[in-house]
């Protein structure tokens, strides 16, 4: 019997995660980080940021320059390698490869957005701008270290192929600052987007004794960083399953050609981040139902972007900005639904005491087991957040979590096998030892600033 | 005539390889097609991205997937 209790206690816990990452604020940064990174995939042509990582661009511009392309072209990894291997041996050499490969997997929009809603803005902020000055840190002592190396390659092989350029267009600007707009707009918290300027009570005496039934299936634990289910969650929720269900006969397709089920599903994505806005509190009686400013302001973005779509765009452009978008979905949420399951189950596995002995207080040691955990451990893209914030419930300092989540996607031991097949075994050791270093450094500044 | 599609297996280049066919096959063309997946066979390439399309040893596109009418019109020059 007590085995069978805990395992409802372990079950309960896995769902009480999955539920708090459905809801409002999650939502409202995840599906639209999924639209900007399958715009950034299909609209931005890699040639406009390739074209200054080439044998002849100048320090100042190539290195700077890879971090950008980190950010802007690196979503996936199959991306990221071929890119690395042709600036190393055909580009700007070995220090610009190293600073695109550092800063890639660190901060893409994805990983981004979803540390800032999950974890929180600083450790967010600090993985951006950490990443930034670190991987082009690591590539200029890179560079250095195999100087002769570089100069070496001068001579050889040179390419043709950096030298292709291509301009982005302004539209395509606008229509990406545009899709920006709505994930700021929608997990920025200042009382002009949060204060609710009319409110209208929806009758209905069911939402109390409803939300007091889901208040038992899945207890609210704030301590352990349980938010619970709302009813305004549970309306989300079937939004996301009906959205599941048309993006499957929607979108699979899309580079073929528009369905019926494609507008379908673009239309329910947009309801859904509109009725994600509202501010919904349970009274007596009924639901109390706020207009936000939040909620005005994704009307006319949201709004402003389905006409760029419709009238700026050719279809051909859009079909491939679905196609990439969809695409990232159906690579990161199957894993990332496991995910945090396991993560919501693992918090209920691991003694507190554990994690606060191991890596409770922000020294070299506990910043160095985070960065061992990420390398031993893989877990697939975003899936480390979840997991980080596990740790983080359990009693993980915030600098060691930095220090963790910065080494877990650069360092997992699959990706320093592809690392040392390009650029051979002696530079990966340096670079393995200098990401450690760098990130327990990171670990360390960050932990003493929010001490 | 040769067909290389340069690309670690991604879905893009799953993507590219199914639109050369189609254009191929529109053509009525007689085509072989290889996948080229090692890093250091795509290397040997003047690319900079993948996927990458390869007609007769000539690179014709790399790090996008181009219409089916672009792949139609290289594969008649050929």
């Amino acid at each position: 019997m007590n085995i069978l209790a805990y395992l409802a206690t372990l079950l309960q816990a896995g769902l009480g995660s999955l539920a708090a990452y459905l809801a409002a604020h999650v939502l409202l940064c995840l599906l639209p980080a999924f639209f900007i990174a399958g715009a950034l995939s299909a609209l931005i042509p890699k040639q406009a940021i390739t074209r200054y990582l080439g044998r002849e661009a100048p320090k100042w511009i190539s290195y700077p320059m890879s971090a950008v392309g980190g950010f802007v072209l690196a979503v996936c990894s199959c991306t990221i390698m071929p890119l690395f291997a042709s600036i190393y041996r055909k580009g700007a050499g070995l220090g610009p490869a190293i600073t695109f490969l550092f800063v890639g997997p660190a901060v893409n929009i994805l990983a981004i957005t979803f540390t800032g809603a999950v974890i929180g803005m600083d450790i967010a902020l600090a993985r951006i701008v950490l990443s930034i000055i670190f991987g082009i840190g690591i590539g200029l002592l890179m560079a250095w270290f195999f100087r002769e190396d570089d100069e070496a390659r001068n001579d050889a092989a040179s390419s043709q192929a950096f030298t292709q350029g291509a301009k982005m267009s302004g539209k395509t600007w606008l229509f990406l600052a545009l899709l920006l707009s709505v994930l700021i707009a929608g997990t920025l918290q200042v009382s002009l987007l949060t204060n609710s300027y009319a409110t209208f009570t929806l009758p209905g005496a069911w939402a109390d004794s409803f939300q007091g039934w889901l208040d038992s299936v899945v207890p609210p634990d704030p301590s352990l960083g349980i938010e619970g289910v709302s009813v305004h969650g549970v309306f989300l929720i079937g939004l996301l399953i009906f959205i599941a269900i048309t993006a499957w006969l929607g979108l699979n397709e899309v580079d073929q050609e528009f369905n019926t089920w494609t507008y379908l599903v673009l239309g329910l994505v947009s309801l859904t981040l509109l009725v994600a806005s509202f501010n919904v509190i349970v009274v007596a009686g009924g639901l109390n139902v706020g207009v936000t400013g939040k909620l005005m302001a994704e009307i006319l973005l949201i709004g402003a972007i389905w006409w760029m779509a419709a009238t700026h765009f050719e279809i051909y452009d859009i079909q491939e900005w679905l196609w990439e978008m969809w695409r990232f979905v159906k690579q990161v949420i199957p894993l990332l639904i496991v995910g945090v399951f396991l993560a919501g189950m693992a918090r209920v596995i691991i003694p507190v005491t554990w994690i606060e002995t191991l890596a409770g207080r922000n020294t070299v040691l506990a910043n160095l087991l985070g960065v061992l955990f990420g390398v031993f451990m893989y877990f697939p893209t975003l899936v480390e957040v979840p997991i980080a914030q596990t740790f983080l419930s359990l009693g993980m300092h915030r600098g060691v979590l930095l220090a963790y989540l910065l080494a877990d996607p650069e360092l997992s031991l699959q990706s320093i096998l592809i690392t040392d097949s390009v650029i051979g075994r002696k530079k990966t050791a340096v670079y393995v030892v200098l990401v450690t270093i760098f990130s327990i450094l990171s670990g360390l500044i960050f932990g003493w600033f929010v001490r | 005539m040769e067909i290389k599609i340069l690309g670690g297996g991604c879905a893009k280049c799953e993507r590219l390889e199914k639109l050369a066919r189609e254009a191929v096959d529109e053509l009525n063309i007689e085509a072989t097609f290889t996948k080229v997946k090692k890093m250091d066979d795509i290397m040997a390439y003047d690319i900079v991205s993948t996927p990458a399309l390869v007609i007769d040893e000539q690179v014709k596109s790399s790090g996008r997937i181009p219409r089916k009418e672009e792949i139609a019109e290289w594969v008649r020059v050929t």
